[in-house]
């Protein structure tokens, strides 16, 4: 463990980072540097400015809903993805992302307690978008068929990156807990989304043929994801003019991986 | 793509070194931490020795000006990238698979 | 079950693991710890090791699959996030025995060979019964198969190991302290989870039992094969190296033949076997002995 200390890390051999960064060692160290001191996703200090009046109060309770199915998505993906992935190394990073994911839905869960949610999880369920639960539903449907690129496809690369832009525009604007709260997850989807798109970039400079099964699931899913993204945009309220940024932001890594 | 370990020994004459702080980027283990800071939006100017991650927006750091051809590592999001000069005459980060 | 659950929550991994037990530790020890050299530089000692090692590394990547493939299968979201912990526990008990592995030397070219070629082949089916279940989403069986029966056996392995390298060599037992910590965890899940599930379902009791009692001789079995032919005390014994006074369960290990010792762990084990499934309703079944 760390073989680059003290040097150029950009010096290391591509190998030699790809061990580094997928293990289980980064992970806790990365993780210390900014959950240490939060409780629940969050300094126990921080100010309480949770939207008081009721429309905007229920209105954030519906995007953490949705929030939260979109995490116990992930969290199925990302375990269900630990039976097929081709060696330890991917397994153990794999295993950091369903930590990542777990706590994500806790932390998500448990911010719908503080605003006054009696039971979070029921109530995630009844309030999340049909779009949504359909994602959840087509992903698993890959994860079940140990279909591993399709699947990392549609959790590290599109889920993550849709969960990365709504958050980050999120972010911006929300009370301060939800903001912490938010700005913890994105951290971690940072690994994520790389991982993802490094992952599969890999693969398809490897086998180009993989990209013909990868397009047909990205146009099963698309009418979905921007489905979700129209939903999202409306209710974290960005404003129509600026919705389609938060659509770039997404597309940019399909885009990067040549999906156009 | 340049491997900057296999780059010529005059490097170092031609090139612009910098001394690397921590900016308090708390995302990657603490050794690692100096090589990345956040960027700070509309204002904020890359140094030459820096480039942004496509993937995940994060400033990327050097010890040396980068060139054309360096290779990158972006920790927080585990991508490669390579130095690419872009049309404009910037330095822009690409991610190599 | 709700304070249950709070008690295996997330946040509680955080303030347990990170911020507590694996504080300042690299793969689970002390930075700048190494194995003693006496072991490395003993061609004898070090295949054994290096073959005591594989068998946690099989182990622990077992323990990885099922605790994952049980996420899916959780009936509530409070076990499946329990059960993330869970399998980040496991992944970081693979990465620390095989960096071990490279540690004792192999090479990481080697490490897949290596695993193949020392791996207990009872110690393989023991793993095959319980992942069978996990491959049929069977929540019930696979929780007893991996928190009780598996995180059961592994728990008073490591303790036995811990015992017996507490005094020689401190990096590994500073690794097993950890892990020993994480299955505690483990157990409990397992027990005070799966108790009022089972009462839920009793139906599933014979099918579990019968689980059990497989996994059990396939246990047994690794055990007779990892003492019986094993020649570290042949080997201490003949560098005139004294093995150490570990105590475990109230007998001294250092002066016990391996045969014993094997009888002490195995013993151990069922014992807690029996106790644990009781508590949760489930009859123990005596395994044949190998």
């Amino acid at each position: 463990m760390g073989a680059a200390a003290g040097r150029e890390i950009h010096d290391l051999e591509h190998e030699r980072f790809l061990e580094e960064v997928h293990s289980f060692e980064f992970w806790f160290q990365s993780v210390e540097g900014y959950l240490a001191g939060t409780t629940y996703g969050h300094r126990t200090e921080t100010a309480d400015e949770s939207p008081t009046g009721a429309v905007e109060r229920q209105r954030l309770i519906t995007v953490l809903s949705n929030y939260c199915i979109g995490e116990m998505a992930a969290l199925e993906g990302a375990s269900g993805l630990i039976a097929i992935a081709p060696n330890q190394l991917t397994k153990i990073f794999l295993s950091t992302q369903v930590a990542d994911e777990g706590r994500h839905l806790e932390v998500l869960l448990h911010r719908m307690r503080e605003l006054g949610v009696k039971h979070p999880a029921q109530e995630a369920d009844r309030r999340a978008s049909r779009s949504l639960k359909q994602f959840r539903a087509e992903l698993l449907k890959l994860v079940q068929g140990r279909d591993w690129e399709a699947a990392i496809f549609a959790q590290n690369v599109i889920l993550e990156s849709l969960e990365f832009a709504v958050f980050r525009a999120h972010a911006e604007g929300a009370d301060a807990i939800t903001k912490e709260v938010l700005e913890g997850i994105i951290k971690d989807e940072r690994r994520h989304i790389g991982f993802g798109e490094n992952e599969l970039g890999r693969r398809l400079h490897g086998a180009p043929h993989i990209r013909t099964r990868l397009t047909r699931v990205r146009e099963e899913l698309d009418h979905l994801v921007l489905s979700m993204l129209e939903d999202s945009s409306r209710e974290i309220g960005v404003p129509p003019d600026q919705q389609g940024e938060l659509a770039r932001s997404y597309l940019q890594s399909v885009e990067r991986l040549g999906f156009t | 793509m340049v491997d900057p370990l296999e780059s010529s020994d005059d490097d170092p004459v031609q090139r612009r070194r910098f001394l690397l702080e921590d900016t308090g980027f708390d995302e990657v283990p603490a050794r690692y931490r100096r090589f990345y800071r956040k960027w700070r939006g509309a204002g904020d100017q890359l140094a030459p020795n820096e480039a942004i991650c496509p993937v995940c927006k994060v400033v990327i750091r050097s010890s040396r000006e980068l060139w054309p051809g360096d290779r990158l590592y972006c920790m927080p999001c585990m991508s490669r990238l390579v130095v690419v000069e872009a049309t404009d005459g910037r330095l822009e980060a690409h991610v190599s698979y | 079950m709700a304070d249950t659950i709070d008690a295996y929550s997330i946040q509680n991994w955080l303030e347990s693991c990170p911020q507590s037990y694996l504080e300042n530790t690299e793969y689970g020890h002390a930075a700048g710890e190494k194995e003693p050299d006496f072991f490395l530089q003993n061609e004898v000692l070090l295949e054994e090791t290096i073959k005591a090692t594989v068998q946690l590394v099989v182990g622990e990547r077992c323990a990885l699959s099922a605790s994952s493939g049980l996420i899916n299968a959780a009936p509530d979201e409070a076990s499946r996030r329990f059960l993330a912990t869970q399998t980040l526990d496991e992944a970081r008990h693979v990465e620390v025995f095989t960096q071990r592995l490279y540690d004792l030397g192999v090479r990481k070219k080697d490490l897949e060979g290596t695993i193949q070629r020392y791996a207990n082949p009872n110690l393989v089916k023991f793993a095959e019964v319980l992942l069978e279940k996990i491959d049929r989403k069977d929540f019930i069986s696979g929780v007893v198969g991996q928190n009780i029966v598996l995180e059961g056996m592994a728990f008073s392995v490591f303790e036995m190991m811990y015992a017996m390298n507490e005094s020689v060599n401190p990096k590994f037992a500073h690794t097993l302290s950890g892990t020993i910590a994480d299955e505690r965890r483990h157990v409990g899940f397992g027990e005070n989870r799966i108790g009022s599930l089972i009462r839920e379902h009793p139906e599933k009791r014979g099918e579990v039992e019968q689980m059990q009692k497989e996994m059990s001789y396939f246990m047994l079995a690794t055990f007779a094969d990892a003492f019986r032919n094993n020649r570290t005390v042949d080997e201490l014994e003949a560098a005139g190296i004294e093995r150490p006074h570990s105590q475990y369960q109230g007998v001294d290990l250092g002066v016990m033949a391996p045969e014993d010792m094997e009888q002490v762990l195995a013993d151990t084990v069922l014992k807690e076997f029996k106790t644990r499934l009781g508590r949760i309703g489930i009859e123990y079944q005596t395994p044949t002995r190998p």
